[in-house]
């Protein structure tokens, strides 16, 4: 067969038109499929972006609030309800009246459930006070001084199907049913009542400054389970007429507030008055204890309300301080309700305008003026949702409230926050605790600070090794040791960063610790003689030259690394005697103060580095390596050495593209989560020390985000650090891109 | 090669100048392979000599020798004995640095760094330690005047050097060489990639230079090297072939070599 195909013009021709629609068909959908990528990979960020948003975005949501009017109840307008309460599901409420009548109803339509009449003499009711949180405990004042204490419990019952539930209230008397006489001549004008495990405590006030408080210590009968109350009365007369009594949940202060705006603190091991503290100019209206008992809240009557707490000073002594202040542009304070849940409380004055606020948050929430204006009696619902209301004309009214995140302000998330039990304010990041009444400290400031501090410490260990190895590789190595060199640095990338965390944490920590004088020595030792070493071979006239070709002496090198490495772990122990005292970890903490942690940021400097070392050598190795060769060899030619070459020449040349390495370095270096996790001991602290942990950002959120409720507060703080990180990242890239494309226009070439 | 070495001795008489660099028996080889074979030749001083032949013929290379640039290519090795000035360029005490300081190279492609005008002069200045505004300012006019650029430049000197044309760039290339004051400049095909009238400005400076410097030159354009060059060396495969007065080489070459390239027959 001899069909030997004929070449020539005319075969060209007859195959160019399905080869030209072919080629442009390829052409076409090639610029599409690329273009797509590029979209999608746009829209993959955006839409993590947005996403970021929206969980975040409810935490800037202003709260809202509706009113609605249940009905009213004519009984109500005559016997005024002194005392109200509502439970969890908002279904059934416990009111008092003024006759001493306990009543429970329903809050559909306000039909009485059950009720119990609490003064079987027909005394009326002078003051009501209820413990701080769940416990339901109520300490009802009658006018003759005494009183009695009563719980209210709900039991929810899904017997008649569970679309069907309904709530069985019921009252008993866990301290007896009998009245106690604390105020014996009567005249009681304030009450504060609180129970703890060991103690119950009954702290009442009385007309023309008598105070007393009534000591009850728990005592359970281990076999039967009964608690006996060992009762002891203390008393105290003051000069001045008490407007507001309250008592920390500690039992150890009292709290007295008076008509000329002062708030006096007095301990309650010897009823000795410790300090008055001027709070306001006009009287102080109403007190109430924040949730947990620590802070106090007093309002005026100018409708300002301060929060106080206890501080120990310096010399062990508890003196009142005034935390913050709380202006809602409302009347004189008529009551003071906390959150149960919550460091959020409820603020009325004498015309019915409502306002919420959150105590860490330093936030006012919410203002609302109720409809029927003052009520007689105001219920929150155990979990802040909903509100009821009696009015004097015996109608009810309820509130939802949609105060989801209260806890969430600028400044508690980046300011420094006066927290209860602290001495001063402070940046704290604490997200939760053992107890409910914990004061979460949601502060993003030392997490922003300690990943700072992380990629700081890395980059001060991975930017000069980098940098420097990138240089020497690219314009100074010999082309065959150059291809050994950079594929092994770059195979370092592929090591997952959690092997390299669990080293750091498992391995080098420890050993770091042993070592810390050795590292120290190696940090001096080994540059300084790899120098040395470098000096002689250049002056020395040895044999061993003639066989070591140009650009491969950095071999040479390695040996000497070892054994220098090998001699500074061996020299420590030496000098750590002569300059140390024997060891230089204890040295240091005792002449410079300077505290050592075993998983510190030397650590993690040093592992991160690792990580981010190939990434930043190779992207400047190849900007080096890229620099036109006619740019050098011009410099060369003019008289100039190597050295000078690289450094007049070549690197300012190859500045854009060693200065997107860094900057790339440093965005994998905020972002680095498995080593910071592992080998930070993640405490959230501020502080440079070299030798303390950090935790960072990425690790914060790797560590809680498994733990947090879903939709809470902490869970979109959490977001918020996420896209506090995702910001962080997109300006220091952005910045970094302005600045590259500006180096490359000044040093285009070519 | 007997026939070169005549050819040497006989030039050596005939020169009516000085000597600038003698290349005794000059092998190089790249790896096994062997570039350049037992040159000979004698280039004098403050002249123009025009290296010409085909490509691939080792002229560059060769050129590249006079001021040790072939040392960055690593499998390059060198043979035999190049004299500067009477003054062995590839003994041992040698600082490279200063050898190439006093003998400049211009490139075929225009190569100025990524610096303003003024700091592309200065360089070779700066490099030597020289940091004196007023000395930099005096030299880099000077070079910049002797390279026919200062009045196109003098505006606008701290611009960066690669707003200038092609032609300017080489001027520019040129004078930055001059500015370190060698004694020799090395001119690497300098127009080939210049258009007409930037090639002529070129040459007019390569004529106005030769009266200080020691120019010797590549180049693939005969009429050039006609019209620029004293002397002209003509290289094949490796080997110089013929070497003499440019009138003499062009109008009644020697050899047979010769005559067929310089008439176009290969090339």
């Amino acid at each position: 067969m001899n069909s030997a195909p004929q070449a020539g013009p005319a075969q060209i021709a007859a195959r160019s038109d399905n080869f030209h629609r072919w080629r442009s068909r390829k052409d076409f959908l090639a610029k599409r499929i690329i273009g797509l990528g590029g979209l999608v990979v746009i829209a993959a960020v955006l839409l993590i972006l947005f996403y970021l948003l929206y969980v975040v975005t409810p935490l800037f949501l202003s709260a809202s609030m509706s009113q609605t009017a249940i009905g009213s109840n004519p009984d109500w307008a005559e016997k005024a309800s002194v005392f109200l309460s509502i439970e969890e599901q908002q279904q059934v409420a416990l009111r008092i009246d003024q006759g001493g009548t306990a009543e429970f109803f329903s809050v559909d339509d306000l039909g009485t459930i059950e009720s119990i009449v609490l003064s079987e003499d027909g005394q009326a009711v002078a003051t009501v006070a209820n413990d701080q949180g769940d416990s339901g405990l109520v300490a009802v004042a009658f006018e003759s001084g005494q009183v009695k204490l009563l719980q209210h419990h709900y039991k929810t019952d899904f017997s008649a199907g569970i679309e069907q539930r309904t709530i069985k209230p019921s009252l008993d008397f866990p301290y007896g049913k009998d009245t106690r006489e604390l105020m014996p001549d009567g005249g009681i004008s304030g009450l504060a009542l609180s129970d703890s495990e060991s103690e119950l405590v009954l702290a009442a006030a009385g007309t023309g400054g008598r105070v007393r408080v009534e000591w009850s210590e728990k005592q359970e009968n281990f076999l039967s389970g009964e608690i006996t109350l060992e009762t002891s009365v203390k008393s105290l007369n003051v000069d001045f007429e008490i407007t507001a009594i309250s008592i920390s949940d500690d039992h150890r202060w009292l709290y007295l507030g008076d008509g000329d705006g002062r708030v006096h603190f007095i301990k309650t091991a010897g009823m000795q008055e410790i300090q008055v503290l001027q709070v306001s100019n006009a009287g102080i209206s109403s007190m109430n204890m924040l949730l947990g008992g620590i802070s106090l809240l007093a309002g005026d009557a100018n409708g300002r309300i301060t929060q106080l707490f206890p501080v120990r000073g310096e010399d062990n002594e508890y003196s009142l301080e005034i935390i913050r202040r709380f202006e809602g542009k409302q009347g004189p304070i008529e009551r003071i309700i906390p959150e149960q849940r919550r460091k959020g409380f409820i603020s009325v004055d004498t015309s019915g305008k409502l306002v919420i606020y959150h105590s860490t948050a330093a936030r006012l929430v919410l203002q609302h003026q109720l409809a029927g204006g003052l009520p007689s009696a105001l219920a929150l619902a155990p979990r802040a949702s909903g509100l009821l209301a009696i009015n004097r004309d015996g109608s009810a009214d309820f509130m939802v409230i949609d105060n989801e995140h209260p806890e969430v302000s600028f400044s508690s998330l980046w300011s420094k926050v006066w927290y209860e039990n602290y001495s001063q304010p402070e940046y704290i990041w604490q997200s939760s605790a053992s107890n409910n009444n914990f004061e979460p400290k949601f502060s993003l400031t030392p997490l922003a600070f300690g990943t700072l501090k992380a990629a700081l410490y890395a980059m001060l260990f991975a930017l000069p090794l980098a940098l420097a190895g990138a240089a020497f590789t690219a314009y100074f190595m010999s082309p065959a040791l150059r291809r050994l060199v950079k594929p092994t640095i770059e195979i370092m990338a592929a090591l997952p960063t959690v092997i390299l965390g669990f080293l750091a944490g498992l391995w080098f920590a420890p050993f770091l610790e042993e070592n810390l004088a050795g590292v120290f020595t190696l940090m001096l030792v080994v540059p300084s003689g790899l120098l040395l070493f470098a000096w002689f071979w250049t002056r020395a006239e040895w044999a061993i030259k003639d066989y070591v070709k140009e650009g491969w002496e950095p071999v040479l090198l390695l040996p000497v690394l070892v054994l220098l490495a090998a001699l500074s772990i061996e020299l420590a122990g030496p000098l750590q005697y002569l300059f140390f005292d024997g060891d230089l970890r204890t040295w240091l903490n005792r002449e410079a103060g300077i505290s050592y942690d075993q998983r510190n940021a030397m650590v993690v400097g040093c592992a991160m580095g690792f990580a981010v070392i190939p990434t930043i050598f190779s992207i400047a190795e190849d900007a080096i390596y890229g620099v036109p060769k006619s740019l050098s060899d011009g410099s060369l030619a003019l008289g100039a050495t190597p050295w000078q070459t690289m450094v007049r020449v070549v690197l300012p040349t190859a500045s854009p593209g060693m200065f997107s390495a860094v900057m790339i370095g440093l965005g994998r270096a905020v972002g680095e989560t498995m080593i910071v996790l592992m080998a930070t001991g993640n405490t959230p602290i501020m502080d440079w020390n070299l030798f303390e942990g950090m935790r960072t950002l990425a690790a914060n959120i790797a560590v809680e985000m498994p733990e947090s409720a879903m939709n809470s507060s902490h869970y979109r703080i959490l977001f918020l650090a996420a896209l506090v990180l995702f910001m962080f990242t997109f300006v220091v890239n952005t910045g970094a891109e302005l600045i590259r494309q500006r180096l490359r226009e000044k040093y285009s070439s070519l | 090669m007997t026939q070169q070495f005549n050819l040497q001795t006989e030039q050596q008489n005939q020169l009516p100048h000085q000597t600038a660099v003698t290349v005794t028996d000059l092998d190089l080889y790249y790896g096994s392979t062997r570039a350049l074979q037992e040159i000979n030749m004698v280039i004098p001083e403050k002249q123009v000599t025009a290296f010409i032949g085909p490509s691939g013929c080792g002229k560059s290379t060769l050129l590249r020798c006079f001021n040790r640039l072939n040392d960055l290519i690593e499998i390059c090795r060198i043979e035999g004995q190049i004299l500067l000035n009477g003054r062995d360029i590839y003994a041992d005490n040698v600082d490279v640095a200063e050898l190439r300081r006093e003998v400049g190279i211009v490139f075929q492609k225009p190569n100025p760094f990524p610096k303003s005008i003024y700091e592309n002069v200065a360089y070779g200045l700066r490099i030597q330690g020289m940091n004196k505004r007023r000395e930099l300012d005096d030299t880099v006019e000077w070079a910049l005047k002797g390279a026919a650029l200062w009045d196109e430049v003098k505006d606008r000197l701290n611009d960066s050097a690669f707003g200038l044309s092609g032609g300017q760039q080489q001027r520019l290339v040129i004078a930055r060489a001059i500015a370190v004051q060698p004694k020799c400049i090395l001119l690497d095909e300098p127009c080939s990639a210049l258009d007409p009238i930037s090639t002529l400005k070129v040459e007019e400076l390569i004529a106005e230079l030769k009266s200080q410097y020691t120019i010797i030159m590549v180049t693939h354009n005969m009429q050039q090297a006609a019209r620029v060059s004293d002397y002209t060396a003509f290289m094949y495969m490796g080997e110089l072939i013929e070497f003499g007065d440019t009138d003499q080489v062009f109008t009644k070459p020697r050899l047979k070599k010769t005559e067929d390239y310089i008439t176009g027959r290969y090339g």
